[in-house]
């Protein structure tokens, strides 16, 4: 009974040390990250411009349902993720299993440049790609050079092709960032089961497609999570290279919670309401893609 | 007791007194920060500003800083939000058109100017934009009267004068265009299809706006605007014109010769300036008109900003006394501004100083200012209402549609519709 007691008394000092070891980091989370995201909410409830609030009820969310700009903004993201993240996510992983290669010369270089991109400045590499597809701009003259188009095209004038200027960008950034995330995962990966597919007679396409890939299972999930919650908030990029697009053609949610609180006449309010819509569509995705990946039990 | 030199003890007195006085001057000084987005023009006042102040107040200093305009209005929007002033300058330079939403949005930030400065001296429009509650906030700076600038000689290789540019309507400057093209392969216009310059410009020069004095929306039951947006139609479809993105692109396009002409504020003189090289080679006829609307003329205005001072600058006085004492005074300093940088000042009495009247080498000889001071007086009067960015965004948002030869109608229903949504 009595060491009973005298363990209980030590699990409890352990238990009150953890916590108030642990205690600076809460309290610091709870001000900072918790109670923003609270008042947000609370936020989401107001409606008024400028400084001036009052309750609004459910005013805001009517006023989503009938709002053409937001559909617009909410199309476009959905449209940058549907296109953007499968192609970048592909190609991370086609470089992976190339660079992985031990035997490949100038690895060490493939890799470094590769994902030498993500380090780069957003800014500059923003002014650089705009200058890059400029009218007169070196894209134009090479397409011109080698006589695949007869005029120039307007890239960033003209509302599908500012698309796949943002789409091309992002890739060209991200990439290297999820094939890093492949390689090392690949490492992990047991020589022996490839020679043994090998001796076996499995074709290359095949070793890649099930032994590869099945056993990066888990970090193709992490990375199509990171990288479906970065282009739902995808903001740097739009605004950078087009500033919403021609005609709101690449403006994206982020973009419009921005123009709603500083652009136009401040709506604080239904900007929060905008900003908590790329919740709910981050944890619906999210809980898709869990969902899928889950290991499934005979 | 140590005993010093008469020349040490003399020496060390003087550098004592002089350091002594260095500190209090230095106590003293002050440095005004401003910001503001044109280098070449805005700036560039401000500076020419700032060196006639000095001559009576040496030790001061100012600092300009330039953004982009539109990275400074959310910079500015962003940080008044904020409520923290730490950062924020003394001057701010804030555009007409959208001076009503800082005054309304963020009563206190400004510091009126009514009892400082006499109104009655400026052009009453300017006043009005910066008057709410009968306080006025601004020290009222450039007009942006419209003008259409062209290459005088590229025009000429064609066949055109200075009189066939003479208070024409949109068409006739299309068909001018076309034949242009045909005779010289040049393109007329350069195009921003995220702009809505061409929109604004049109639609004041019928006196008419997004919104009533009442700031009621006045689109879809608005003939003009019906107007406007098939008069764009058909300079979009006359080919008259090159898509240009964003500012660099756009300005550049016509400095480099790129495109022949483009319709705009008094203000671009400043950048077309820039390029000395190109002087005699311009010119300047009044801005197009609406032919098929009657109370559309040859006047419209294009931007046009304003000084405001921020309630919390840590110089607030003095700047206060620079603005009252050039920019509310000098009549010599409003003809070197124009003339320079081709800021139309709106202080009535600087309107009889010579350079006002005089004729301008770099437009061919032309009596630009007079024309351009004469113009003024014709623009007619607007109330931007507060919500200027959310309609030009809707405009902006149907210029696919209106490119690709959509039905006006249904377009102006739907521009219509945002604008209510958007300003509910």
């Amino acid at each position: 009974m009595g060491v009973c007691v005298a363990q209980s008394g030590l699990a409890r000092k352990e238990q009150v040390s953890g916590w108030l070891f642990v205690m600076p980091a809460l309290v610091l989370l709870g001000i900072f990250m918790i109670y923003p995201i609270l008042w947000s909410l609370w936020m989401s409830f107001q409606v008024g411009r400028g400084m001036s609030f009052s309750f609004g009820g459910f005013a805001n969310i009517i006023r989503l349902t009938q709002d053409p700009v937001f559909l617009r903004a909410l199309t476009n993201t959905l449209v940058f993720l549907a296109i953007q993240v499968p192609i970048m996510l592909v190609l991370a992983l086609l470089f992976a299993s190339a660079l992985n290669d031990s035997k490949l010369w100038g690895r060490s270089f493939f890799r470094t440049a590769i994902f030498l991109p993500c380090v780069t400045s957003l800014v500059a590499y923003s002014v650089i790609f705009k200058s890059m597809f400029a009218g007169d701009g070196i894209i134009n003259q090479v397409l011109l050079g080698l006589h695949i188009v007869s005029e120039p095209i307007a890239w960033l004038a003209d509302p599908f092709w500012a698309k796949f200027v943002v789409v091309s960008a992002i890739t060209w950034r991200w990439t290297g960032y999820n094939m890093i995330f492949y390689l090392a995962a690949m490492q992990n990966i047991d020589r022996s089961i490839y020679e043994a597919a090998r001796i076996d007679g499995v074709p290359t396409w095949a070793r890649f497609w099930y032994i590869t890939v099945p056993m990066l299972k888990p970090v193709i999930l992490f990375t199509a999570v990171i990288s479906t919650i970065g282009t739902l908030q995808l903001f740097d990029e739009p605004n950078l290279l087009t500033q919403g697009g021609p005609s709101d053609s690449t403006l994206t949610l982020s973009m419009y919670i921005y123009n709603l609180s500083f652009r136009f006449m401040p709506s604080f309010g239904y900007a929060a309401t905008v900003s908590y819509v790329i919740v709910v569509l981050v944890a619906i995705l999210s809980y898709i893609q869990f969902l899928v990946a889950r290991d499934r039990r005979a | 007791m140590t005993r010093m030199s008469t020349g040490l003890k003399r020496s060390l007195a003087v550098a004592m007194a002089s350091v002594s006085m260095f500190s209090v001057t230095a106590a003293s000084a002050a440095e005004i920060l401003v910001w503001c987005w044109d280098p070449n023009f805005n700036g560039a006042t401000m500076e020419e500003a700032f060196s006639r102040y000095q001559a009576e107040h040496p030790d001061d200093t100012i600092r300009v800083e330039i953004f982009d305009k539109a990275a400074m209005e959310q910079k500015l929007q962003t940080q008044l939000a904020s409520g923290t002033t730490e950062g924020l300058p003394d001057i701010v330079l804030i555009e007409d058109y959208r001076a009503q939403k800082y005054l309304l949005s963020f009563p206190g930030a400004f510091e009126p100017l009514t009892d400082q400065i006499d109104y009655s001296a400026f052009a009453p429009y300017k006043v009005e934009v910066a008057t709410v509650d009968g306080q006025t906030y601004s020290m009222p700076f450039d007009s942006g009267v419209t003008g259409l600038f062209y290459r005088a000689d590229k025009l000429e290789e064609a066949g055109y004068t200075a009189a066939d540019l003479e208070n024409i309507t949109w068409d006739e400057l299309i068909a001018i265009g076309q034949d242009v093209m045909e005779k010289t392969g040049e393109t007329l216009l350069p195009i921003d299809p995220n702009a809505s310059d061409l929109f604004r410009i049109m639609m004041q020069s019928a006196g008419t706006w997004y919104f009533d004095a009442d700031g009621n929306v006045t689109i879809a039951d608005n003939p003009v605007f019906h107007e406007v947006l098939s008069t764009y139609q058909r300079i979009l479809a006359g080919g008259i014109s090159k898509p240009v993105s964003g500012w660099t692109e756009y300005t550049g396009s016509f400095t480099s010769g790129d495109t022949l002409a483009t319709p705009t504020g008094v203000w671009m003189t400043a950048t077309i300036k820039a390029n000395p090289d190109q002087s005699g080679q311009w010119g300047v006829a009044p801005v197009p008109r609406m032919g098929d609307v009657e109370s559309s003329v040859n006047a419209s205005n294009l931007g046009g900003s304003s000084w405001y001072v921020l309630s919390s600058a840590p110089q607030k006085d003095l700047a206060i006394d620079f603005l009252k004492s050039v920019w509310g005074s000098d009549v010599d300093f409003y003809q070197e501004i124009l003339v320079n940088q081709g800021a139309l000042g709106t202080y009535m009495p600087a309107r009889e100083g010579e350079a006002f009247q005089a004729s301008d080498e770099f437009f061919g000889g032309q009596p630009v200012w007079q024309n351009f001071s004469n113009w003024l007086a014709e623009i007619p009067a607007v109330n931007y209402g507060i919500f200027t960015e959310e309609a030009d965004s809707a405009v902006v948002a149907q210029i696919p549609a209106i490119t690709s030869g959509g039905n006006i109608d249904e377009i102006v229903a739907a521009i219509d519709a945002q604008v209510r949504q958007q300003t509910q």
